[in-house]
């Protein structure tokens, strides 16, 4: 399920709301705001656990449970939840040791906050998270972060005292942020197979009051809930929320126009013409972080090594038509890094659509067309698969689209898809000639993992040991100045090598009721629903 | 007694020859004919579809690329979202889905007859070991092992046709095993066997006629129902690769654009019901000229 | 037929599934990729803790030793913990049951009261406006990929008319019997109409084949009436071979329902198999594919036993 998670829903950026922005932000500011009603929502996915360590998924019931010590907000920017504010060296938070390979976080955290059963949240309760977390007998889907950690310490109930054993800058992104377990219910018990996964007791707007498997969950306000209006009107305004458990697309869609769902996040592209056609829907763009990218297992054909091949196939790719392709909602990138990070580099080696290029260089590099029209040299063939995740139906258009474009210079594409888990074995293990897909990262994401040598998802057997040195900085930095610079020359570099081509940026269509106010859309991992208090239904 | 032996098949002698009296009768089934018409057409057009075809099946138009358009002169069935001529890729499509179709009927159906005749007919240890099998195989899910096995195996369209040929045999095994079970037992098999006919004789020339119109039949209706089943495949994500086109696969592509652009489900869909009529019309006029009765 | 003919048979049934279990722990083990695949590209799961879950799960033991294991506990019962949800096997498979028995069921006994009558009324009235209507009708049922079928009624009885819900098993809050009725209309009907389309083409040329041999027309020349001709007669022999097909066919629709149960969001077991296929969720696999064996083994034995009877002339020994 791993690719679910990295590909399915996801949504954190800018919001960018389509014709309708006018309308949420006025009603975001203005009086409209009413206590009550019900949201109910249709998932794409049948839910595994409501545990958010343990699900194979983003998580998106869970965030309306669970919250953490800080938060991603829309433009992935963390703010603070469950601590008053977010630990940084400015406000000393954030304490590095003088040999920099260490350093100490300090969270200060809310007074006051309850679980949804009443009982107080404290500092005990985070120590306790790290503890049962990295416990080798619990079985977790991610235990991103524990290791970071020699000893948490708790000097009193709102001070939490983290002490890292190396400098790391996304110790944001994992593990307080994905949510803080009970120690009162906890302790003690099995994480494994507690019924924590089917009724987690969070500090959240909502708490879980049914959970029927396979089918939803009903979700109820959490009375104790913490968090107020400017008008010091209690959260969350909505009664209850109902996310439904919809696998099928297609029944996805039905379900928004017979109002039977008010709500979905990630609707596939073919459909949004017709639904923002109905009364009584919108739809909202959300530009997540993610990027879709073709890239070349460089040990796999000889040929793919050929640098000259790849720059070919860069320039052969018309990515605006690739866009066109998909309704024109995917934006054409030239880095892996995608815009919306004040790192994403703009001076990065482009590869402008130019098939008479692509032909001149294949040509200059003895790839002589054969009667066929494709390419050989020695010959060797300029024939490759090209695997792609199967039933993912815009990366299977892309794909086609890319084959066509190939078939024009000279190269010959042929498909070879797979699906669930053979398609990851063949994508970390390197089981594929070309591959088309896409990944999505946290707000604090490490490059290091996809492009670095020894990268986990390094599957293409890319290796550059200056690549390696400066995504080590960027890895163990906490000046964002030095960190900034490292990925911008780690982009230069990249784009140089082109072990990966990156083609577009996919955002998500998420599509609600026009009654849905104080909505607003999030590009990170940590889903849309990381902040439903403020969400209201207009009468 | 005698009445009965007298008209029955065994005893019956075809001084005109077996195949022109089929034929003949064959051929007076007007539906059955027709239905035999069409397939030799359709059959035509998808060996034929690289001449016939105006496009390729992968050639995109990026002119009109990302939404589909509506059948015109230029593209009698319209295109879809990636600026393809529909036409052309129906017409392609029917090369894979009608051989992923016949094939695999016909595996099924050449498996299922020989296991089921030998095991009716024998009965006995033949028929435990042979039933022993079937159940073996019978006894796994049909679908969930496909869909299993185009998980590891990556079907194409050979490797397809033989996992649902051999696995698909089981049905037709049971019914001719049932068939062979209750005609053995009839008068004239009994009555052929007191003349000294040989198994093999009994087995193919008596009985197996006999059983035909329900194999016949159950042939047929598989095909149909393979054509189905890589639709179903399809919809699941593990049928016959993109671009490649076949009728389950542009159907279930069509789906989400059902109520955008209807052309693109219509013409497949259409191919599909024509198909499976016309298989199912020849399989009734066949049953009826093996009928001996008629 | 006797009863120590059904205990024998019964007791046949275990090295059958026996059989069936080494061949589907086979192809499941030889698959690429293992459930513990999703840890590994996540550097914070250690080789310690990986050791850890392989112990837990059995996985370090060579595979004959895990089939064995496997094997004994689950004809014990013990169906182990799934790698996905970390809840009791058995209790995830129990959980799904009664939807899908339900849909399936209802299906079933939906598609065979309406074919049979359909067949009889198509073969007695062979050649008329009616048979070919019937025809007609079957073989619309037999060339309509189901999932499309699916969604046209769905926008009709959904979108358009808005009388039948889409998709799901119960209106959250309600519970009720008449509102699961109303979910239950379009699955069931969509699960049924491919059977009946098939059943009523086979009870049709079943009964076309017994109404046209000779003891029937001997029947007849004798006087007995069309009527008692057609039921008493020519009926139970024509069901021989639909009983087959039906009991073939009653273990398909199960299979079927993976699809109906994911276009209409049904909480049963075809949904179950698909989730935990793509995550590779062993044991679960396991159990659900042995729960289907064990479905189609008892349908082949109601089959058998419906053969004698029928028609009693068939023996069994």
């Amino acid at each position: 399920m791993g690719n679910q998670k990295q590909e399915t829903n996801s949504a954190r950026q800018k919001r960018m709301v389509l014709g309708f922005s006018a309308a949420v932000l006025l009603s975001g500011m203005g009086m409209a705001q009413q206590r009550g009603g019900s949201l109910t929502v249709g998932l794409s996915y049948d839910i595994d656990t409501l545990n958010v360590y343990s699900t194979g998924f983003l998580g998106d019931v869970q965030a309306t449970v669970a919250e953490g010590l800080v938060a991603p907000n829309e433009k992935a920017e963390y703010v603070p939840v469950l601590a008053t504010r977010v630990p940084t060296i400015q406000n000393g938070g954030i304490k590095v040791a003088a040999d920099n390979k260490s350093m100490v976080v300090t969270y200060q955290l809310r007074p006051g906050v309850k679980w949804s059963d009443g009982k107080p949240f404290t500092s005990a309760d985070v120590k306790f998270t790290w503890e049962t977390v990295k416990d080798p007998k619990f079985i977790a889907e991610s235990k991103d972060g524990t290791e970071d950690i020699t000893s948490i310490t708790t000097p009193n109930d709102l001070t939490v005292v983290v002490n890292y054993k190396r400098v790391a800058p996304d110790f944001k992104s994992t593990l307080f942020t994905f949510g803080i377990l009970p120690k009162h219910t906890l302790e003690g018990k099995d994480l494994n197979t507690d019924t924590y996964n089917q009724m987690p007791l969070g500090t959240g707007p909502f708490k879980v009051t049914q959970y029927v498997k396979g089918q939803f969950v009903v979700l109820d306000r959490n009375p104790f809930y913490w968090r107020k209006d400017k008008a010091g009107v209690q959260l969350p305004y909505l009664d209850k929320m109902i996310f439904k458990i919809i696998p099928d697309s297609n029944t996805l869609v039905t379900q928004l126009k017979s109002g039977e769902i008010q709500m979905a996040t990630s609707v596939p592209y073919a459909q949004i013409p017709q639904l923002s056609a109905q009364a009584g829907l919108k739809v909202i763009k959300n530009p997540v972080l993610s990027w879709q990218h073709l890239d070349f297992n460089l040990k796999g054909p000889a040929a793919l090594r050929d640098i000259n091949v790849r720059k070919a196939v860069a320039y052969g790719l018309d990515k605006a038509t690739i866009s066109k392709a998909l309704g024109g909602y995917p934006i054409p990138i030239d880095t892996v890094v995608v815009p919306v990070f004040s790192y994403s580099s703009k001076t990065v080696p482009k590869y402008p659509y130019d098939p008479a290029k692509a032909k001149q260089l294949l040509e200059a590099a003895g790839y002589k067309a054969g009667s066929d029209g494709i390419r050989a040299k020695n010959g060797q063939r300029l024939s490759f698969n090209i695997m792609a995740q199967a039933g993912r139906s815009t990366d299977e258009d892309a794909q086609q689209v890319m084959i066509a474009q190939m078939k024009t210079i000279g190269i010959e594409l042929k498909p070879d898809n797979k699906a669930g888990v053979a398609l990851r074995d063949a994508r970390y293990k390197g089981g594929y000639e070309l591959y088309y897909g896409g990944w999505i990262t946290s707000a604090d994401p490490s490059y290091g993992v996809f492009y670095s040598t020894k990268g986990v998802n390094n599957g293409q057997g890319y290796s550059n040991p200056k690549i390696d040195a400066l995504l080590a900085t960027a890895d163990s930095t906490l000046d964002p100045t030095v960190r900034n610079k490292a990925l911008r020359d780690f982009q230069t570099l990249l784009m140089q090598d082109l072990p990966s081509i990156a083609v577009t940026s996919n955002p998500s269509m998420i599509v609600t009721t026009d009654k849905l106010g104080g909505f607003v859309s999030n590009p990170t991992n940590m889903t849309n629903f990381v902040n439903t208090s403020g969400w209201y239904l207009k009468k | 007694m005698t009445d009965t032996l007298k008209r029955s098949p065994a005893s019956r002698k075809r001084p005109e020859g077996f195949w022109p009296t089929l034929i003949a009768r064959f051929l007076k089934h007007k539906l059955a004919v027709l239905g035999l018409v069409v397939l030799i057409i359709l059959g035509l057009l998808a060996i034929f579809a690289p001449f016939l075809a105006p496009y390729t099946f992968d050639g995109q138009d990026a002119s009109i690329i990302g939404q589909p358009q509506p059948p015109s002169a230029k593209h009698w069935m319209g295109t879809d979202q990636l600026g393809r001529d529909a036409f052309t890729r129906v017409l392609y499509g029917a090369r894979i889905s009608l051989m992923v179709g016949l094939f695999s009927a016909l595996l099924a159906t050449f498996l299922g007859t020989l296991v089921g005749a030998l095991s009716g007919y024998y009965r006995g240890w033949t028929d435990a070991v042979l039933m022993r099998v079937t159940d073996v195989v019978l006894c796994i899910p049909l679908l969930p092992l496909i869909i299993l096995l185009s998980g590891i195996l990556r079907p194409s369209v050979t490797l397809l046709i033989a996992i649902v040929g051999s696995l698909s045999w089981m049905g037709t095994a049971r019914l001719v095993r049932s068939q062979f079970l209750s005609l053995r037992e009839r008068e004239f098999v009994e009555a052929s066997r007191a003349l000294g006919g040989g198994d093999n004789r009994v087995m193919f020339r008596h009985i197996l006629p006999n059983a035909l119109g329900p194999i016949i039949v159950s042939t047929t209706l598989s095909v149909g129902g393979t054509i189905m089943l890589e639709s179903a495949l399809s919809f699941l994500g593990l049928g016959v690769q993109p671009p490649t086109p076949t009728w389950g696969n542009l159907l279930n592509y069509a789906s989400q654009w059902l109520t955008g652009a209807p052309w693109l489900a219509i013409f497949p869909g259409l191919m599909i019901l024509i198909t499976v009529l016309a298989v199912n019309f020849l399989g009734d006029g066949l049953r009826d000229a093996f009928d001996p009765r008629n | 037929m006797s009863l120590s003919y059904i205990f024998k048979r019964l007791l046949g049934m275990v090295p059958l599934l026996l059989g069936v279990s080494l061949i589907l722990f086979g192809v499941l083990h030889l698959a690429p990729g293992g459930p513990l695949d999703v840890y590994a590209d996540n550097p914070s799961v250690t080789q310690e803790a990986l050791d850890q879950m392989k112990r837990a799960f059995g996985l370090d033991q060579p595979l004959p030793v895990q089939y064995f294991r496997w094997v004994t506990a689950f004809f014990q019962g013990e169906w182990g913990y799934s790698i996905r949800t970390s809840q009791p096997v058995m209790e995830e498979v129990l959980a799904r049951i009664p939807a899908t028995l339900m849909l399936s069921g209802s299906a079933f006994f939906l598609a065979l009261l309406v074919a049979l009558p359909l067949g009889i009324l198509s073969a007695t009235r062979r050649y008329t406006g009616v048979d070919y209507f019937i025809t007609l009708m079957s073989f619309l049922g037999i060339s309509m990929p189901v999932f499309w079928l699916a969604l046209m009624l769905q926008l009709l009885f959904a979108v358009q008319w808005r009388v039948l819900p889409s998709a799901g098993m119960q209106t959250i809050g309600d519970g009720s019997l008449p509102d699961l009725l109303r979910h239950l209309v379009l699955p069931v009907f969509i699960l049924a109409f491919a059977s009946v389309a098939g059943w009523s083409r086979y009870m049709r040329s079943s009964m076309v084949e017994i109404l046209s041999q000779d003891y029937i027309r001997t029947a007849r020349a004798k006087g007995v009436s069309a009527r008692r001709v057609t039921y008493s007669h020519a009926f139970r022999n024509a069901l021989i071979p639909v009983v087959t097909v039906v009991a073939l066919d009653s273990a398909a629709i199960l299979s079927g329902a993976v699809i109906t149960e994911t276009i209409f969001a049904w909480p049963g077991l075809g949904r179950l198999f698909i989730d935990s296929m793509n995550g590779r969720d062993y044991p679960v696999l396991m159990a659900l594919l042995m729960v289907g064996s064990f479905a189609l083994v008892l349908s082949n034995l109601i089959a058998d036993l419906a053969y004698s009877l029928i028609d009693p002339r068939i023996r069994y020994d």
